[in-house]
């Protein structure tokens, strides 16, 4: 049981990474407008030669 | 417009309007970038798939100097990051154009910019509480369902401790609204829902901190942090789709006043030239933002004013929908006075410019407006008046408990102490009313009508009176085709025109689809599309008169008053017909080929269904108007309701009509008002409860709190069906969590309860509220399914 001293801590420090990496895609606007989400697999992809 | 068919090119007045450097400002929404890009947003129209939005988008990228374009279909705007010395807005309105859509700028975004990061830090709060709850509840399920033995203290400790880390973000930032609620009510002096929950917030956080820190000796052996993300996540999750509903509304209305910027010709002769003299001066066409009162300016028909001033020269008829809602033109010749935003009908004139932008009568209006919304009756909500009582009696309950065990066990006083305040915890009191009122408003926004202001519904609940505006409300907003005449006959287009008859309105509406007089919109509107069109040549139209051309057998027709149309100055064939539709010739027999076509207002077909309806749940009806007693008596008796419908004021003006209502409020009635002209929305903001219909001018419905879509007046009684039944379940809702508070609390005080149990009432106490306020939508549409016409998803 004594992982637990390792994992308990670990897993606080990745639950706060991944609150900060939500709140970067919020500001980015990913979550903005949710219903053209699934659009996007419509658009034509730009060829880059 | 027919999306991709290239609509007409702009025209040299909106270019220059356009292209005002003041234009691009206001539509500017974000700090300008370090390269000199700056972000910008515009408004679209004529999107009925996604598939729209790439279309616009590839035709946006393809202007050069623009560097990013993002299409949002479901709010129909575009936003794009473009290099201000290289593009023009008229560069981008011509692109979108060319592929068959429309675009302008759009004045609102940046207001709504700020609204988004109001929306964005809203989620982030939600998403950091969400998160670190999941986390905290994997940890203390370990505790929970461990043996006595089986986790060493060190371990315990740790968890506790690790579970008190994750709880900071949540105390610290996703509590801020409550914290900050409670505290500006507090400063009122009032307590408002937020209090107890930020009473309760804390107090969990401060006794589990303390637990954790070690003094179990006096608050108890158990944290409660998972109880407490819990908590905090479900409120804001309420709080989240709550904006979200309200966001989509108030985009919705802020299309509605998308326009393209106007140029207007302004007259260069100086102040000397005599206003008489003024038909050949030089003109130059400038944008709307460099007028200044005393200026002269010709404005052209169909075009709009720009600003409110006199007529100094020429004689026309004028289209005040804006204000009054009603189409029928009225006529305006030298010396009187004209309203910004109306549009002139008839033939050019020339208008010294009074007042603009803030003065104008508009704006006063919109003024009236703000001032009546402040001086508004207020209106609690059943929970918050709940909310203060509710607090003390749960404060006095804990001390008593404190005090008590004192005597008995004093190591268990303050632990008992904190059970009832974290047991009695406002769950369900706090969810009770969002949970009933918002599964209302879905149910309503199925059936047609869109809430605004979700208090609303508890007010429009007690509506016992509901006063109608008529024109536009009642009746239909354009003029409708009431009667056809044809070779002598009397004709009802109802029962369906057949023949030389429809031939005649289709050659009619065709002619007529050239011209912006609302008496030919309204015969558009009622032919439809359909039938030969004859594609007419040399077309011209006579101001105040109508329209003359030559179709393609090379017979003249005319379309208009019966002067123009058939040269009779007296002796009317028909005196009822306000167009004339007939054969210019040498041949005097033709006359006979003519037909006229008589154009009224009409009551809409479910206004009687819609006003019985409500007569039959017990709510009163009558109508207020601007227009003459007689016309407005005429036309309510259209209406076949029983008793017959009460006109309450006739020849009305916006102020008669407000001390009308105010004179129903102060006899105690609850009162709410359904209208749609722009002189309405003072009634509107002071009414306990306001509709406006969707058809009607936008202001009117911005400031409304319910918009009913299509024009369908069966949503006034459905709304009130609906507000009643929410109120019916905010109020079992309430039953059952005091009862939850009546069972806990005797269990708390007594030492019996631990905190997993007060979790698990907790959250079957919330799911309780939240699975009634459900019933709404279930029970109430069931089979009365009315399709929303509402054309803003995409």
């Amino acid at each position: 049981m004594d992982i637990l001293y390792l994992l308990l801590p670990l897993s606080v420090v990745l639950v706060l990474l991944i609150l900060g990496v939500l709140g970067w895609s919020v500001y980015r606007g990913q979550f903005d407008n949710l219903d053209q989400e699934g659009v996007r697999i419509l658009e034509e992809d730009e060829q880059d030669p | 417009m027919r999306p991709g068919a290239p609509a007409p090119a702009l025209s040299a007045a909106q270019v220059t309007g356009l292209d005002d450097p003041v234009v691009m400002q206001q539509c500017q929404v974000g700090p300008r970038e370090a390269d000199g890009a700056i972000p910008v947003g515009l408004g679209l129209s004529g999107m009925y798939c996604a598939a729209c939005a790439i279309t616009i988008e590839g035709a946006l990228k393809q202007v050069p100097g623009v560097r990013d374009v993002q299409v949002q279909g479901a709010t129909q705007r575009a936003r794009l990051v473009l290099d201000p010395g290289k593009v023009r807005l008229s560069q981008l309105v011509a692109a979108v154009q060319s592929v068959g859509y429309g675009a302008w700028p759009d004045g609102a975004a940046r207001a709504q910019n700020a609204r988004l990061q109001v929306q964005r830090q809203l989620l982030w709060r939600l998403l950091v509480a969400g998160f670190c709850m999941m986390q905290v509840m994997m940890i203390t399920t370990a505790q929970y369902v461990s043996g006595p033995q089986d986790i060493p203290p060190d371990i315990w400790r740790l968890m506790n401790w690790a579970s008190w880390v994750l709880s900071l973000p949540v105390m610290v930032f996703s509590c801020g609204p409550f914290f900050t609620g409670a505290w500006s009510a507090l400063k009122r002096g009032q307590i408002a829902m937020d209090t107890p929950v930020a009473l309760g917030i804390a107090a969990m956080f401060v006794v589990s901190t303390g637990v954790t820190m070690g003094h179990t000796q006096w608050l108890g052996h158990d944290a409660y942090f998972d109880s407490l993300t819990m908590f905090v996540s479900f409120l804001l999750f309420g709080r989240w789709l709550e904006s979200r509903a309200r966001e989509r509304v108030t985009q919705s209305l802020e299309s509605l006043c998308g326009r393209l910027p106007e140029a207007v010709d302004r007259s260069l002769a100086p102040a000397t030239v005599a206003d008489d003299d003024l038909g050949c001066s030089e003109v130059a066409t400038v944008p709307l933002s460099v007028l200044a009162p005393g200026d002269r300016v010709r404005v052209a028909a169909g075009q709009a004013f720009p600003a409110d001033g006199q007529i100094i020269q020429g004689q026309t008829e004028v289209d005040e929908s804006l204000l009054t809602g009603e189409s029928r033109p009225v006529p305006r010749e030298r010396g009187q006075l004209v309203v910004a935003g109306s549009i002139n009908l008839g033939a050019p004139v020339w208008c010294r410019v009074e007042r603009l932008g803030p003065d104008t009568r508009y704006q006063q209006i919109v003024d009236l407006v703000h001032q009546a919304l402040t001086e508004r009756p207020g209106w609690m909500r059943t929970a918050d008046r709940f909310a203060g009582p509710f607090l003390w009696a749960v404060l006095v309950l804990a001390a008593l408990g404190a005090l008590a065990w004192q005597w008995i066990d004093p190591s268990r006083s303050i632990w008992v102490a904190v059970s009832v305040l974290v047991v009695t915890c406002p769950c369900a009191l706090s969810l009770a009313a969002p949970s009933a009122l918002l599964s209302a408003a879905g149910a309503l926004a199925r059936s047609g009508v869109l809430v605004r202001h979700l208090d609303a519904l508890e007010t429009l609940a007690s509506v016992d009176q509901v006063l109608f505006d008529k024109t536009g409300t009642l009746t239909e907003p354009h003029l409708q085709l009431v009667k056809v005449w044809h070779r002598g006959q009397i004709l009802d287009p109802a029962m369906g025109l057949e023949g030389e008859a429809l031939t005649d309105l289709q050659r009619a509406a065709s002619l007529a689809a050239l011209s912006q007089h609302p008496v030919s919109q309204a015969l558009v509107a009622w032919a439809g599309a359909g039938g030969e069109v004859p594609r007419w040549q040399q077309v011209r139209e006579q101001a105040g008169q109508g329209m003359e051309a030559v179709d393609e057998q090379g017979i003249t027709w005319r379309l208009g008053s019966a002067a123009w149309a058939l040269g009779a100055t007296e002796a009317l064939v028909w005196p009822e017909a306000r167009v004339w539709l007939a054969p210019q010739g040498c041949d005097r027999a033709q006359a006979l080929d003519a037909a006229g076509f008589s154009l009224d207002e009409k009551i809409r077909a479910e206004a009687s269904d819609a006003l019985q309806a409500l007569r039959q749940i017990g709510v009163d009806v009558a109508v207020l108007s601007g227009d003459q007693l007689a016309r407005v008596v005429a036309l309510v008796r259209q209406i076949h309701v029983n008793p017959p419908v009460f006109v309450a004021a006739a020849s009305a003006t916006p102020e008669g009509k407000l001390g009308v209502l105010q004179a129903a409020q102060q006899a105690g009635r609850v009162v709410a008002v359904v209208g749609d002209g722009i002189n309405d929305a003072p009634v509107l903001a002071k009414a306990h409860a306001s509709f406006a219909l969707d058809q009607g001018a936008p202001l009117a419905q911005s400031q409304a709190d319910f918009i009913v879509l299509g024009g369908r007046l069966g949503g006034v009684p459905l709304a009130v069906s609906i507000a009643r039944r929410a109120m019916q379940i905010v109020r079992q809702n309430l039953v059952w969590a005091a009862a939850y508070n009546f069972v806990c609390i005797p269990l708390a005080l007594m030492g019996y309860l631990p905190p997993w149990l007060a979790g698990i009432g907790m959250a079957l106490s919330a799911l309780g509220v939240l699975l009634n306020a459900l019933r709404i939508g279930a029970s109430t549409d069931a089979g009365r399914h009315h399709p929303s016409t509402h054309t803003n998803r995409v």
